[in-house]
């Protein structure tokens, strides 16, 4: 598994956790009865702050864990790390990106919808951020994909 | 689906140069080992950019190690 593949895993990893905390935390509130424009701006916060926190560190536990493992195969010091980005992984990367965009175009479109027809606004902000996550995770899923078919 | 017609010979010239490794090649190029395994197993045709620079290691014409299959060819 090449460095690339090992940063999209982790990233995958770090949304379906994200996504599976804002779901419990959306049913908590559906049960409790306390969903309201408070709780769910603030599960906003919380969700964008997770997300930009979590894959900052990841990448940096990626790289450490990989020259880490590079250093017990080989035995060196300072091991090399093939973390270069060559025209194979550029394309995956824009593939990927497309996929992300149609998923979370499809996510926009059906958000709106339920605003058009009568639902309160909050149903259609929670959808907003569900949509955007799924969108990520889609897009991570196809790069794997690719990765292992080849392109 | 339209299938990869871009052949290539680079694992017999890699044999011929030294049995010259994935890797090997992979960094004379600037590229990753994935990708020349891709390219190699006709899975990726390379950038026009990159064919030529895989030629240049093996100092032979772009020919002499990719080919384009035509329909009737495949058949």
């Amino acid at each position: 598994m090449s460095f690339q593949q090992k940063n999209i895993a982790v990233s995958l990893a770090n949304f379906s956790l994200i996504l599976g905390i804002f779901l419990i935390r959306v049913f908590q509130m559906i049960q409790e009865g306390s969903f309201n424009s408070t709780n769910v701006f603030r599960l906003w916060g919380i969700v964008i702050a997770l997300a930009v926190l979590v894959t900052i560190f990841a990448t940096i536990l990626t790289h450490i864990v990989s020259a880490i493992i590079q250093a017990i195969k080989t035995g060196e010091e300072n091991p090399k790390i093939e973390d270069i980005e060559d025209e194979r992984d550029k394309l995956i990367d824009l593939r990927g990106t497309r996929v992300t965009y149609f998923v979370s175009s499809i996510g926009v479109f059906l958000s709106m919808l339920t605003f058009a027809l009568g639902k309160p606004p909050l149903v259609m902000f929670t959808l907003l951020i569900f949509f955007g996550i799924v969108a990520q995770i889609t897009g991570d899923i196809s790069r794997l994909y690719l990765y292992r078919r080849g392109t | 689906m339209v299938k990869n017609r871009i052949r290539n010979n680079i694992r017999k010239l890699r044999f011929f140069q030294d049995e010259m490794t994935q890797q090997q090649l992979a960094e004379k190029v600037g590229v990753t080992r994935q990708t020349i395994i891709a390219i190699e197993q006709e899975k990726y045709a390379p950038s026009l950019e990159l064919a030529f620079r895989i030629a240049r290691v093996f100092d032979v014409p772009l020919e002499e190690v990719f080919s384009y299959e035509t329909e009737n060819q495949a058949k």
